[in-house]
Parts: C-alpha cells; sequence; structure tokens
C-alpha cells in the first residue's frame, strides 16, 4: 500500500469527525420567537436554586400536545404541566376536585328542563407568550374557544363528552355551561376539569400555531411553559414566572424519551434522570427500592384489567359458557403475575376504589356475584352447557405484557378444566383494530376511565356495542340489557341515587355474566430521594406523579 | 480512471437505490399495526382513527401512495411525521451528527486499537501477547454491543460516575456532547476492535512466512525495519480494504447502541418511528440509511482503485 494513503488515513479520520459536529446554532426545531420566550423566563430563573427535574418516560416520542387529542400517558403528562382545566383533580388525589381556573366550584341551575353551570373566572390569569404571541389574560373568550374546540368532532378526540352543551361568555370573567340534559357534578365535574376535553387552550395562540402546531407546541396557563422538542429525544419546559399559583418551585422540567428500561433505571441510578417510569411488578419495586437515593412510588389510579365475553359468539353466547369460564378463573393467580403492592383485586367493572358506583367484594358476596374460583363447579357448567369436554377457541393479544401476561395466565388456568385458548400474539395497535372488529370472542382490555358513566357507557352501552352500535366504541359483550339504569343514572343530579343505578346496572351485568373484572394495577415511578412532588400520592388521574407548582428538589 | 470509476459506480448504484427504497415502501406498509391508532392511543373512537387515516393519505390505493412517496423523494421531500406533524428532514439533520459521531469515532478506536494490538499478537505470536490477545477479541467479537455498552455503563456511568450512562449531551454544549459520546463509542469501538485485531494478527501472519521476510532478514536488516517495511504494509491492505464493510457493520450496531445510551441518533429514530407506525419517518430514516451504505460502498470501490493500481474497472 503506498505510503501517503497509510500517513492521509488518520487526518482523514479527523476531519470527518470534525465535520459531523453539529454547528451551535443547529437546534431542535422550534420556532425562534418560542425559544427566546421561554429563554427569558430562564435567564430570568438563573438566580433560583429550584434546579432541573429530568423525567424519563417510556415511549418513543410525544403523541400530540394537544390536549384535546392527547392521550397517551406521556401526552397527558406533559399537557398536563403546560395546562389547566376550570376545575381541576386535587393534586395527588384524584377522587377530589378544587377550583382551578375558575373561582369556585360551580352549582348547577336547572330551567325548563335545561341545566346551567356558571363559572366566575380568575382575573389576572396570563397565558405562555408563544411564537408571534405576547403573554395576555385569559379570559372567558379562551374558555368559550377552548371548549368549542373540545366539543368539536373534527378538533377534538373527546367531542362525545360535551354533546348536548353549549357554551357562552356574558362578561370576560363568566362563562356559563347550558346542558340539553343535566348531569351530576359527578359527571360534570371531569368535564371541566384537567383532563382531556377539559384542559383550557389560549385562543390566540391556539389559531395561530393551528392544529398541526399544537401537536408540538402547547401553549396555556399552567406552571410550565413549553421550550423546545427534539423529536424522540426530550421535551424541555422551563417554569412560568408569572403562573397565578406562583413560580413554580423548579427552573424547568426535562422529559426525555427513554422506551429501555435499563437505561431509564441506569440513568436514575446515574443521577442523570431524577424520575422515571416504573414497572407494575412488585419484584421490580422492591429491586428499586433497595437501591440507595431512590424511592419507589406506587399509587392509582388503577387501571382496571376486565374479561369481556361476546355474547353473540358460541359458545360464549350461553350464560352457563360465561359462568364456567368465570368459576375457572382465579383472581389470586392473576395478582401474583403483579404482586400485592401493585395489583389489587376488583370485582365490579368500576372499580370501587377510586370513583362512587363501584361494589365492594362484600356487596357482591352478599349477592352471590364475586365468582370465586371453583374448578368443579366450572365443570359442571360446562357439562349443564353440553360441552363436558370443553371447547376451543383463539384470541389474539396485544405483544404488551399488560395484556400478554393476563392472556397467558387465563390460557393456563382455562386449560385445567378442558378449555383450549390457541393465542396469536400482535402488535398492540394491531389488537386494538382487531379487537374493534370484533376478531375476538373474549376480549381483555386494561382501562381507566374518570367515571362510572364512563366505564358503563363504554363498555355495556348498547351505542357503543363494537361495528353495529350507534357510536361504535368498546362494548365488545354486545350487551344491550342495562341501558336504562346507566341513562337515568347520567341524568339524576342526586349522587347517591346516581351511585345505586350504576350499582344496579353492574348488579345485572355481573348476573349475566357479560364481564369478569379482574384486578386494577397501580402506576410505579421512582425518583431519587431529594425529589419531592409537593403533594401526597394517592391517585393522579394523569397516571402520573404529578409535577406542579410546589414539585422541588432538596438539596 | 478514477473520474471513470466513479461514474461508472454511481450509475450502477441507481437501479440499487430504486429498488432498495421500493422494497423500503413496501416493507413499511406490510408492518402490522395502524399509524392512526397508533397517534390517536387507545382512547380514540373509531370515527377519529378513520378521520386521521384519511388525513394522512393511508386510505389511498398503494400504488398512489408509492407514486407520491417517490415523488417527493425526487423533490428532496422527506415528509412530515404521521405522529408529530415535524417534518422530517429536520428530524434527520438534527440526529445525523450524533450518528455520524458515534460511528466515526467508534471506527477511529478500533482501528487505532485494534490495528496495534493484532501486529502485536502476530509478532509475539505463541507468547503470553498473543494469547491474552486471542482471548480478549474472541471476547469482543461474542460479547453483543448492546451488552457490553449496559457493562460500561454501570461502571463509568453509575459506579464511578466519570461519565455519563445516557444521553447525549446538548449540541450547545461541546464538552458534554464529547463526554456522551465516550462510552457508546467506546462500546463499538471495542467490538469492531476484536475483528480488526484477528483480522491484522491473520495478515500479519501471513506476511511473515513470505519469502521477502525471509530475504530481508538473510540480508541483515534490523527486525524492526523488516517488520514495519516488509511486513506491515502488505498487511495493512486487506485491513484499510475492510474498513468500509466494517463502517456498514458500525452503522448497524449504532441503531441498538444508540437505543441502551438513549442517545439522539438515526437509530434511535428509526426504533422511535417503528414503535409508532410513524411510516413517513420510518422510509425517510431507512432511505438515508440506505444512502449511507451505498455511499460508503462506492467510497470503498474508489479507495481500492486509489490504493491498488492493479484494480481496474471492468478488469479480472
Amino acid at each position: 500500500m503506498p505510503g501517503h494513503v497509510i500517513r492521509t488515513l488518520p487526518a482523514l479520520a479527523c476531519l470527518l469527525l470534525a465535520a459531523c459536529l453539529p454547528a451551535t446554532t443547529s437546534v431542535a426545531p422550534a420556532a425562534p420567537e418560542e425559544s427566546t420566550a421561554a429563554g427569558s423566563a430562564t435567564n430570568s430563573a438563573a438566580t433560583r436554586s429550584g434546579g432541573i427535574l429530568r423525567v424519563g418516560q417510556n415511549a418513543a416520542d410525544l403523541g400530540s400536545l394537544d390536549p384535546h387529542y392527547a392521550s397517551g400517558t406521556q401526552d397527558r403528562a406533559l399537557v398536563d404541566m403546560v395546562f389547566n382545566g376550570l376545575l381541576r383533580y386535587t393534586p395527588g388525589d384524584a377522587t377530589r376536585f378544587e377550583p382551578d381556573l375558575a373561582t369556585t366550584l360551580p352549582v348547577a341551575t336547572t330551567s325548563a328542563g335545561t341545566q346551567t353551570w356558571s363559572f366566575t373566572l380568575r382575573q389576572g390569569v396570563l397565558c405562555h407568550p408563544s411564537d408571534g404571541v405576547p403573554a395576555y389574560e385569559l379570559t372567558s373568550e379562551d374558555v368559550v374557544y377552548s371548549l368549542q374546540k373540545a366539543a368539536n368532532k373534527d378538533t377534538s378526540a373527546y367531542a362525545s363528552d360535551y354533546a348536548g352543551m353549549t357554551f357562552a361568555n356574558p362578561d370576560p370573567y363568566t362563562v356559563t355551561v347550558t346542558l340539553d340534559r343535566p348531569l351530576s357534578p359527578a359527571l360534570f365535574y371531569p368535564r371541566v376539569a384537567n383532563y382531556s376535553g377539559g384542559y383550557i387552550l389560549c385562543k390566540r395562540a391556539a389559531e395561530k400555531l393551528g392544529l398541526d402546531g399544537l401537536k408540538t407546541h402547547p401553549v396555556g396557563t399552567g406552571p410550565f411553559m413549553f421550550a423546545s422538542n427534539s423529536p424522540k429525544e426530550k421535551v424541555e419546559l422551563v417554569a412560568n414566572p408569572a403562573y397565578f399559583r406562583g413560580r413554580p418551585q423548579l427552573d424547568r422540567v426535562e422529559y426525555e424519551y427513554v422506551a429501555d428500561l435499563n437505561s431509564r433505571e441506569l440513568g436514575l441510578q446515574s443521577g442523570q434522570l431524577d424520575v422515571i417510569a416504573g414497572v407494575q411488578d412488585d419484584k421490580w419495586v422492591d429491586q428499586l427500592a433497595s437501591t440507595s437515593n431512590v424511592k419507589v412510588d406506587v399509587f392509582g389510579v388503577g387501571e382496571v384489567s376486565t374479561i369481556y365475553f361476546n355474547t353473540t359468539k358460541p359458545p360464549f353466547d350461553k350464560l352457563a359458557v360465561r359462568q364456567a369460564v368465570a368459576s375457572a378463573l382465579n383472581r389470586d393467580e392473576f395478582l401474583a403475575l403483579y404482586g400485592p403492592k401493585v395489583a389489587h383485586k376488583v370485582l365490579s367493572p368500576v372499580p370501587a376504589a377510586f370513583m362512587a358506583g363501584g361494589l365492594s367484594e362484600a356487596e357482591l358476596r352478599s349477592r352471590g356475584l364475586d365468582y370465586p374460583f371453583d374448578p368443579n363447579k366450572a365443570r359442571d357448567l360446562l357439562r349443564q352447557a353440553g360441552l363436558p369436554d370443553g371447547f376451543a377457541f383463539s384470541v389474539v393479544t396485544s405483544e404488551m405484557p399488560a395484556y400478554r401476561v393476563i392472556y397467558e395466565s387465563m390460557q393456563a388456568q382455562l386449560a385445567r378444566v378442558g378449555i383450549k385458548m390457541d393465542l396469536k400474539v400482535v402488535d398492540h395497535a394491531t389488537m386494538h383494530d382487531q379487537i374493534r372488529k370484533d376478531v375476538n370472542p373474549v376480549v381483555v382490555y386494561v382501562a381507566f376511565r374518570p367515571t362510572a358513566d364512563a366505564y358503563l357507557t363504554q363498555f355495556f352501552h348498547s351505542d357503543a356495542i363494537v361495528l353495529t352500535g350507534k357510536n361504535p366504541n368498546t362494548n365488545f359483550a354486545h350487551y344491550d340489557k342495562i341501558d336504562e339504569p346507566i341513562d337515568a343514572a347520567r341524568t339524576n343530579p342526586d349522587p347517591a341515587a346516581q351511585a345505586t343505578l350504576w350499582q344496579a346496572a353492574q348488579t345485572q351485568a355481573l348476573a349475566d355474566m357479560v364481564a369478569y373484572p379482574i384486578q386494577y394495577t397501580n402506576q410505579v415511578y421512582a425518583r431519587r430521594s431529594s425529589v419531592e412532588y409537593g403533594h401526597p400520592l394517592q391517585s393522579v388521574i394523569q397516571l402520573y406523579p404529578g409535577i406542579d407548582e410546589t414539585t422541588h428538589i432538596t438539596p | 480512471m478514477l473520474v471513470r470509476a466513479l461514474g461508472q459506480r454511481v450509475l450502477l448504484a441507481v437501479p440499487v437505490l430504486l429498488s432498495v427504497v421500493t422494497a423500503i415502501f413496501l416493507v413499511v406498509r406490510v408492518l402490522p399495526g395502524d399509524p392512526a391508532q397508533a397517534a390517536l392511543g387507545d382512547y380514540a373512537s373509531r370515527e377519529a382513527v378513520e378521520a386521521l387515516r384519511g388525513r394522512l393519505g393511508l386510505d389511498a390505493p398503494l400504488p398512489i401512495q408509492y407514486l407520491h412517496f417517490l415523488g417527493d423523494l425526487l423533490h428532496g421531500d422527506l415528509g412530515t411525521s404521521m405522529i408529530s406533524g415535524t417534518p422530517v428532514r429536520d428530524q434527520i439533520a438534527y440526529n445525523l451528527p450524533f450518528t455520524l459521531q458515534l460511528t466515526l469515532l467508534a471506527l477511529l478506536i478500533g482501528v487505532l486499537l485494534g490495528l496495534p494490538l493484532g501486529v502485536g499478537m502476530a509478532v509475539r505470536h505463541g507468547r503470553a501477547l498473543d494469547a491474552i490477545g486471542r482471548i480478549l477479541s474472541l471476547l469482543g467479537v461474542c460479547v453483543p454491543a448492546f451488552y457490553l455498552g449496559i457493562l460500561l455503563m454501570l461502571l463509568f456511568g453509575v459506579q464511578l460516575r466519570w461519565l455519563p450512562a445516557i444521553g447525549g449531551g446538548s449540541p450547545d454544549d461541546p464538552r458534554a456532547m464529547a463526554s456522551a459520546l465516550i462510552l457508546p463509542a467506546l462500546t463499538l469501538g471495542l467490538v469492531m476492535m476484536a475483528s480488526v485485531a484477528r483480522l491484522s494478527r491473520a495478515a500479519m501472519l501471513s506476511a511473515l512466512g513470505h519469502d521477502a521476510v525471509r530475504t530481508a532478514r538473510a540480508k541483515g536488516l534490523p527486525e524492526r525495519v523488516v517488520i514495519v517495511v516488509h511486513v506491515l504494509r502488505p498487511a495493512l491492505l486487506p485491513t484499510v480494504s475492510l474498513l468500509g464493510v466494517w463502517a456498514v457493520a458500525l452503522i448497524g450496531d449504532s441503531v441498538t447502541t444508540e437505543v441502551v445510551f438513549a442517545r439522539p441518533g438515526l437509530g434511535k429514530l428509526l426504533v422511535g418511528a417503528m414503535l409508532q407506525r410513524d411510516y413517513t419517518s420510518l422510509q425517510s430514516v431507512m432511505v438515508v440509511y440506505t444512502l449511507f451504505v451505498v455511499g460508503i460502498n462506492l467510497l470503498t470501490d474508489l479507495a481500492y482503485v486509489w490504493i491498488d493500481p492493479r484494480v481496474r474497472v471492468g478488469g479480472p
């Protein structure tokens, strides 16, 4: 080989490396003005000792930061830090509400069959500055714009929650919501709280950004302001110095997408991450909790895992077969997959631990609807159904552990009574697509819904029957026997009577054994011991620990 | 000669690129999962999913989608992410330097460590250095890059805390970027070092047996001169000629390394796009990878012509 080649190679390599250094101006895609606006806030906060909170989330990237489309935990968490609702769930406790942008919890007035809720807005609440739109005071015009957007199916994924509502702003600090059909506070408050369609956008910024812009550039009134987005890497938020509850104690939040669990753990242990999404497994909880300077939080709200039987597909069209399957299943065996810290038994479709309308184990046992594990009874029921040798069926499952392990455990348990279940593992999105096409005769679904009405309407009302319902949703059982109590409860303003109706509906559904609730699984996050969220963690509806103006890092 | 060779290789690369791009388009489409469902999440209604499919153009026939894709590509338009709506070109521009830094530094580490080790092993053939070197290089070949990466993260990131365990550093802070580069580059570099050491050892041993070496020794030349002039030079040729192949392999390994180190780069972009069923980002990143592989092969071919005048276009 010629000598000049050998001599040239190292120099060439150095040149190439140097050429690969990103230019200092090469930053993540973000509008210059937005960075400036956020940057000024960072500079003004430079003298404070709030620090940076680095969160490692189990996701590849953001989905949508338009709050009216955000549905994944990775998006809901960010949206929650940037936006407010008229009301909010008490931080760390999803069972209570308190005013947010409104000054008080409203009381409804009813006249000629219509119900009106009136909100008085806080004064002096400022929208974050954004690209070409300086900070300005949020008024009723913004609130009405936002609620109308949430109610429009072309601009919101949650439009159906606002059907029959009209919004008005008689003056800059008053908003009225008029309903065709009255709702109880338990059902109305979640629609105007800091969740899904209830988040309030700033009209001028939203109009300037457009629907596509909102996906990656949220502008609200919350404790943190959007600063930058590095796709597939991280989103940076900075403290909102003008936040109406006071300047956040943290200077910045770096929300990093770290899909690999090992990387998140090592990031936490090396001090590069302060908070990480964990694993819903007691073994993982114990292992991380034993690490020095690390605390693990296990908290609600828990996502409920329920098995739905398609009552139109043989042999599940027979009550005895459905009851046989229920008797063949052992909840304790499912729970053992996660451990007692993370998973808790639930016997009614609405989890009594988190909301009104659920039924406790004792209540269901007294009604004979707790379906205890009894394989002999399962075999008897199969004989009664004319299937003494059992039967076989096949289902698709997501590759996600939350689904796959339940299906696999179910497969093993059913095999003991002669029922053969074939499993086909597909990716998560495909499973959702397939179950909505009614492919599975038995569907496992893991979900949290904010109210009993949402659970019952989406999973048991005839309008929600997959494929054939008026508004096809997730009624995989094709069940249509409890529409009346669900509808009656929705419009009953008396909380006690409402809860009784919900319980009656579930009693009927369980007697017909169209759904077998298994457990709810809590959220698991680990943090460095120096991180304090600022509130006790019992339940957070956005499924993350809740980072707000009180969250801080102790020295 | 070089210009003619370049022209011929570029012409040959066109059909290769077109075939690969078509294959990428088709493979991405047959992947299970719906981008619209993935974008809207589990809570979205069927109606909302269908509406988004329409907006993304996913309800158009496949040939129409292909023609749009090809047309955009020819105009240099890599499209916008189906999930976030950000231009894919911007995403690639941000992430590409991270991948280039990683692969080039790893290549440098692999060559600078592997070559002397291989030479030393050959010169000390059958002695302790040779035995230790062979064990090390065998380990390097056997241990997967991601596993070695985790070990290095545990040691230098968690236990000693000398270097960051995860992340890529900010482009505004070259020092942070440099320190974040060391562990991932070392991971890939050590794996490559093993291959370089094994190959250069074998090439050196082969060259040591040549008549020219025996003659040089018989002439009384000092052993150092014999090794450098009569052994090292001919032994380096296969090593240098395989640099292109190793560079391509490193680009492949960089995907897992970037994911393990939660480091920005094309690999992390690719995996993220796959998880989110982001067709546009996925196919565009794969096209960029293809361009790299074709480009590196082109450069390797040209390097042959440059290094070894016996290699001629159309030659045997």
